[in-house]
């Protein structure tokens, strides 16, 4: 091999290496985004159980039920619908009534929602910017 | 005034600190080339060194010592066209200006953005001043660090406590109390001042835990005017007007002439028979600002509920002009309710919910805002 | 002595305009004296930004409420510390932290750039002036720590809860150093491009600052993956969070720099390269900043936000990182391509670290802006998260740890593959004999376990064999031994030790996710629970008072597998009066490597307490690892060769090239 193929044979293998890079990434990014909801906006959104998405807004005035062992039952709502949802863990410190909270997990055939983590904010000046921004649309909350 | 000698000395070394170089004269200086040189002198004792400690091998050793020498040859070759240069008029004057950017720049901008007459106030130096010079704040702040550091203090809490009440930090209020029946046992006063500042820190609503404080209050002081007339107005606020009526009879019965109490009882009583002047729940009630209302507690009885009365005035008038106002409702709707006219709050809440739009959030949170305080909307 | 410091932070930004335009000036011109400003303009603006610090960590000390900052972020019965870390425990205050480090490194400059030609020092010293009155003017415009209130409230708002720790003391001014350090980097890239030319003076100087700024932020990093560790009570490490994102592609790019600036340094090849990587690098540090500060993503470093601000670091960001690159696609052509070599060879080999690592963080990157882009598209609202890393990041970085004991291995110019091999031969067969051994010993199922630890191994014991090859331990007698190890130049160990402590992060990330054990019960005092062989026994709680907090602890005795009594644990569920915030203190107590871990909830239905408990093997070494690279770092900091004299005039003009020929 002459010195310009070496560097053209060089260059082509990177090409093919950040090729399948990318390739990888937007496959990736297809599967494995998760989706953020409202319980409002869940109606117009086809979401299939199991499939994972991102919850949030209010903790329901209420509605916390704590169960057997580690395991807590409460709602989350954006004041139009409500979800029911399940977790099992530590909930976060600043999980409260009435404040914003987003969940990860996913629906079960029968319609209830199991998280799998639970954020709630870490600042008590401080709202989960989605929920938020989600509240704000829907002319449910006001910043001050 | 130190402050501003500080600052013109500080200005003073940052312009010197650009002048002393403009002003210092320079020595020949070596060419960009010398720079590499001894760059590339380094790289050769370095090749000579692994080369002597057997880390690379000899030829290897050559080849970079020739590489090195090329570049040292190179760096020769472009020696010849660097020159010397002298301090041009063009840059006598960016200097000049440099310099007298400083300054200029700065004393603007702080001028801007500064506030050099406020002097610092460090905590502890505030504290430790004479009392007659503090603020209520600060003195307030002197009695917290005591009962932080002797918490069994019982006088410092009975003390502090009617003193939250004043400055509306009701449920500090509430705490000390609470501390102060934790320590040393109930006692009328107490309780009643807890209730007061439960029912105070819900806008004048009696709530349970309130009412819970009042009746311990009584059952350790039958006479306690505080306690009875809160209760009183607990029964005018779930809707009990006879049983409420009996109660501020009976304590006008009871009341010395002198009692401060005398006054409010006669007014919350012909609030609730329907004579004029309409007076108002005593202690912090309802109102535009607390602070008003707060003042109110130490006026005469009459000039008070005008005061309150005019207030709510306001706060209608405001609403008429300013309707897109959901807190504004909420407030009057409420102070309607606390001053026994459940006509004007319904037409309140009828307003107020047309004004916002009869579907909108703000209505509904007013709709449900007015429910808890047992008013539903008739359409 | 408030005022004071508002008044030298102006006049810093007086200093940061003269040092941005006069030494450049004369540098384009040839004005000695232009030029011989910067050097004073430097100092003195790293003296008053000090100032200015130091008066503001005296009001925080001094509790002065007059000072909006110190209200918001501050109250008197905090402890001392806490009062100190809150200065910069905020959005203001952490600016102004960074601006301090940023004069601190232009300063530097000036003082030992003695050896440095006197434009190229002259420019870069611009250059550095140019970021520093951005930020001033930001700081200034939008986010002046020395607001005042009168009157004067009279106690603060307090620090957030779980920013009090000594973890976060630490955290943020390692990250600055090592954000701000890669601006020297940049600032010389920049001068490099305006010059038109790199100096050979250019490397030697890059690659130290690098390393420094590399050693800073990987501290920094992980420092911030403990704080979160034990501070936030989720027991993880490393979350994929957009900020922690945001520190870890600059790391990304910065490790690249640092060993395309070995080429450089060594061989003067891909100078064109590294000018690029040291743009992306201090452009993915300004991209860090920004998205920190802005509130443009959620966050825990998220403080309040305020559009404006973000607005004034997106014009920053566009200015030097669209400046730049611009800069860079106008001038690059004209400096002069360097040496030759191989595929096969050292810069062959870190071409293709340099390959790899540039990939891995552009998948960092489109995973963390990829959000805010479809939010911009479509309005909806995604998150990417640990998924998505997994598979995108984790692949692009397994074939580039699988390669790092070659590079060592291999000669410049042109190496031979084969024989680096052979040499690796012993180290590999021990690292397959590691995977085998987890598969037959631990647990039969867990093939991805005995890959990462074999791969772990691997990189261990390859930094291993290039030690033991350089100092020739079995082949020459022991006298022999011990005098090439001292002799040996400290990069050689310094690349050693990074290199190992890459791997024992990586046993430790390995250990932690496939090994370790959890429970989550609930549990009232006297119950019993058994992680992983270690035993639980909850006492009770307690409560007690702290300073600013009142906590009820739960204190558990442990005992370890074999049956001895280990102590106690105990975790605590603190609440803080002022902020009206409760926060959770985890219980961690070390054993060998391990960690046991306990977290507490909230009481469940019957009054019982909810409990998590952790074993995490070898945990300690996902942080140990990035102790041993900072080592690394700090000792190949030290090699002569990154000493060099300035020129004098009494010196020989061309050293004697007479050996070249011999």
């Amino acid at each position: 091999m002459t010195r310009k193929q070496k560097r053209l044979s060089v260059i082509a293998g990177a090409l093919c290496f950040l090729g399948a890079a990318t390739a990888l990434t937007f496959v990736a990014l297809g599967q494995k985004a998760s989706y953020f909801y409202m319980p409002a906006d869940l109606k117009a959104a086809s979401v299939e159980p199991g499939q994972r998405i991102r919850l949030g807004g209010l903790v329901e005035n209420g509605s916390i039920v704590h169960g057997k062992g580690a395991e807590v039952m409460f709602g989350v709502t954006d004041n139009k619908d409500t979800v029911k949802v399940t977790y099992t863990g530590i909930l976060p410190d600043l999980f409260r009534e009435g404040q914003g909270v987003v969940t990860e997990g996913s629906f079960r055939p029968d319609g209830t929602f199991v998280a799998d983590s639970v954020l709630a904010k870490h600042d008590e000046r401080y709202m989960p910017k989605e929920v938020a921004e989600g509240l704000k649309a829907k002319g449910v909350w006001q910043p001050d | 005034m130190w402050f501003w000698i500080v600052a013109a000395l500080l200005t003073l070394g940052a312009s010197l600190a650009i002048l002393l170089p403009m002003l210092r004269a320079r020595g020949p200086r070596a060419a960009a080339g010398a720079y590499d040189i001894e760059v590339y002198r380094d790289q050769l004792a370095e090749v000579d060194r692994d080369a002597g400690r057997g880390l690379i091998r000899p030829a290897e050793a050559d080849e970079a010592r020739a590489e090195i020498g090329r570049r040292i040859v190179r760096v020769g070759r472009a020696e010849s066209a660097t020159g010397p240069a002298a301090a041009s008029r063009s840059g006598r004057l960016l200097a000049s200006v440099a310099v007298l950017a400083v300054p200029l720049v700065s004393w603007s901008l702080y001028g801007v953005l500064g506030s050099p007459d406020l002097p610092p106030e460090p905590l502890s130096a505030r504290l430790a001043k004479n009392p007659a010079n503090s603020t209520i704040d600060e003195l307030v702040a002197r009695a917290e660090r005591h009962l932080a550091a002797v918490p069994s203090d019982v006088r410092g809490w009975d003390v502090l406590a009617p003193i939250y009440v004043r400055m509306n930090r009701f449920a500090d209020a509430a705490n000390a109390y609470s501390t102060a029946i934790r320590l040393a046992g109930s006692t009328a006063q107490r309780e009643a001042g807890l209730g007061e500042a439960l029912a105070a820190e819900q806008g004048g609503m009696v709530s349970a835990d309130a009412e819970a404080a009042f009746r311990k209050a009584l059952a350790l002081d039958p006479k306690d005017a505080k306690a009875r007339f809160f209760l009183a107005t607990a029964e005018a606020q779930e809707g009990r007007s006879d049983e409420a009526a009996r109660s501020w009879q009976a304590m006008l019965d009871d009341l010395p002439q002198d009692s401060p109490w005398r006054g409010a009882a006669e007014e919350a009583l012909a609030a609730l028979t329907g004579k004029p002047p309409a007076p108002a729940a005593a202690g912090p009630a309802p109102g535009p600002t607390q602070d008003q209302v707060a003042a109110a507690s130490s006026m005469s009885a009459g000039d008070r509920a005008q005061m309150i009365e005019a207030m709510v005035a306001r706060l209608d008038g405001d609403l008429r002009k300013k309707p897109d106002d959901p807190e504004g409702w909420r407030r009057l709707v409420r102070s309607y309710m606390v001053l026994g006219r459940k006509t004007d709050a319904e037409d309140a809440l009828k307003r107020g919910v047309a004004a916002l739009g009869a579907d909108s959030a703000a209505a509904k949170e007013l709709d449900r805002f007015a429910a808890s305080l047992g008013l539903t909307r008739t359409e | 002595m408030v005022e004071t410091g508002h008044f030298a932070l102006v006049l810093a930004f007086a200093m940061a305009l003269v040092q941005s335009v006069v030494p450049i000036a004369g540098a384009r011109t040839g004005d000695e004296r232009l030029m011989a400003i910067g050097t004073p303009a430097a100092v003195t603006g790293f003296l008053l930004t000090a100032l200015s610090f130091a008066a503001l960590v005296t009001a925080y000390v001094q509790s002065d409420f007059s000072v909006a900052n110190v209200w918001e972020n501050s109250h008197s019965l905090q402890p001392l510390i806490y009062k100190i870390t809150g200065t910069w425990g905020n959005h203001e205050g952490s600016m102004l932290l960074w601006v301090l480090i940023l004069t601190l490194f232009g300063c530097l400059v000036a003082l030992f750039g003695g050896n440095l030609p006197p434009t190229l020092k002259a420019t870069v010293l611009s250059v550095q002036g140019w970021i520093g009155a951005a930020f001033f003017l930001f700081i200034l415009a939008t986010s002046n720590p020395f607001v005042r209130l009168n009157p004067a409230p009279i106690e603060g708002r307090e620090l957030n809860p779980v920013l009090q720790d000594l973890g976060l003391a630490i955290h943020p001014p390692l990250l600055y150093l090592g954000y701000v350090g890669f601006s020297i980097s940049f600032s010389f890239a920049v001068a490099a491009l305006i010059e038109g030319r790199i100096d050979a003076a250019w490397a030697r100087w890059v690659r130290p600052w690098t390393l420094l700024a590399w050693l800073c932020l990987t501290g920094g990093i992980s420092m911030g993956s403990y704080w979160a560790y034990y501070e936030l009570g989720w027991g993880g490490f490393w979350f994929w969070d957009p900020v922690e994102n945001a520190s870890f592609m600059p790391w990304l790019a910065g490790t690249a720099l640092l060993h395309s600036a070995i080429v450089m340094e060594k061989r003067s090849a891909l100078k064109i390269w590294t000018i690029l990587l040291a743009i992306l690098t201090f452009s993915f540090s300004l991209l860090g900043t920004f998205l920190v500060r802005s509130g443009v993503l959620t966050s825990v470093h998220a403080f309040a936000t305020d559009p404006s601000r973000g607005i004034f670091i997106l014009c920053i960001l566009t200015l030097f990182i669209g400046g730049s690159f611009a800069l860079f696609a106008f001038r690059a052509q004209t400096l002069a391509a360097g040496g030759l070599f191989h595929p096969i060879s050292r810069e062959g080999a870190l071409v293709l670290n340099n390959l790899f690592l540039t990939t891995a963080a552009a998948t960092v990157l489109v995973g963390t802006l990829y959000p805010l882009v479809i939010e911009a598209l479509t309005r909806d609202r995604i998150s990417v998260g640990a998924p998505f890393f997994e598979l995108t990041f984790v692949p692009v970085m397994v074939p580039l740890l699988l390669a790092v004991p070659f590079g060592p291995m291999l000669a410049w110019k042109r190496g031979d593959l084969y024989a680096a091999g052979q040499r690796l031969f012993a180290a590999f067969s021990l690292a397959l004999l590691a995977g085998i051994g987890v598969l037959l010993f631990i647990d039969r199922t867990a093939v991805f376990a005995a890959l990462g630890i074999g791969l772990a191994a691997w990189l261990l014991l390859g930094a291993a064999t290039d030690l033991v090859l350089r100092s020739g331990i079995g082949s020459v007698p022991a006298h022999v031994v011990w005098r090439r190890v001292v002799g040996l130049p400290r990069s050689v160990f310094g690349t050693a030790l990074a290199h190992m402590g890459l791997g024992l992060t990586l046993l430790g990330i390995v250990s932690v996710n496939t090994f370790q054990g959890e429970k989550i019960v609930a549990m009232n005092p006297g119950d019993n629970i058994a992680v992983s062989g270690y035993a639980l026994h909850f006492e009770g709680m307690k409560a007690a008072e702290g300073p600013n907090y009142s906590e009820n602890r739960g204190v558990f005795d442990v005992t370890a597998p074999d049956g001895r009594s280990l102590g106690t644990i105990s975790s605590a569920k603190r609440f803080f009066p002022a902020r009206q915030m409760p926060t959770t203190e985890s219980g961690i107590r070390t054993f060998g490597l391990g960690q046991l871990y306990v977290s507490l909830g909230d009481p469940d239905a019957s009054g019982a307490m909810v409990v998590r408990a952790w074993w995490k093997p070898l945990v300690v070494l996902i942080w140990m690892g990035g102790v041993v690279m900072m080592l690394g770092a700090a000792v190949s900091l030290l090699d002569r060769r990154l000493r060099v004299g300035a020129p004098s005039r009494r010196r020989k003009p061309v050293p004697k090239l007479a050996d070249s020929s011999s």
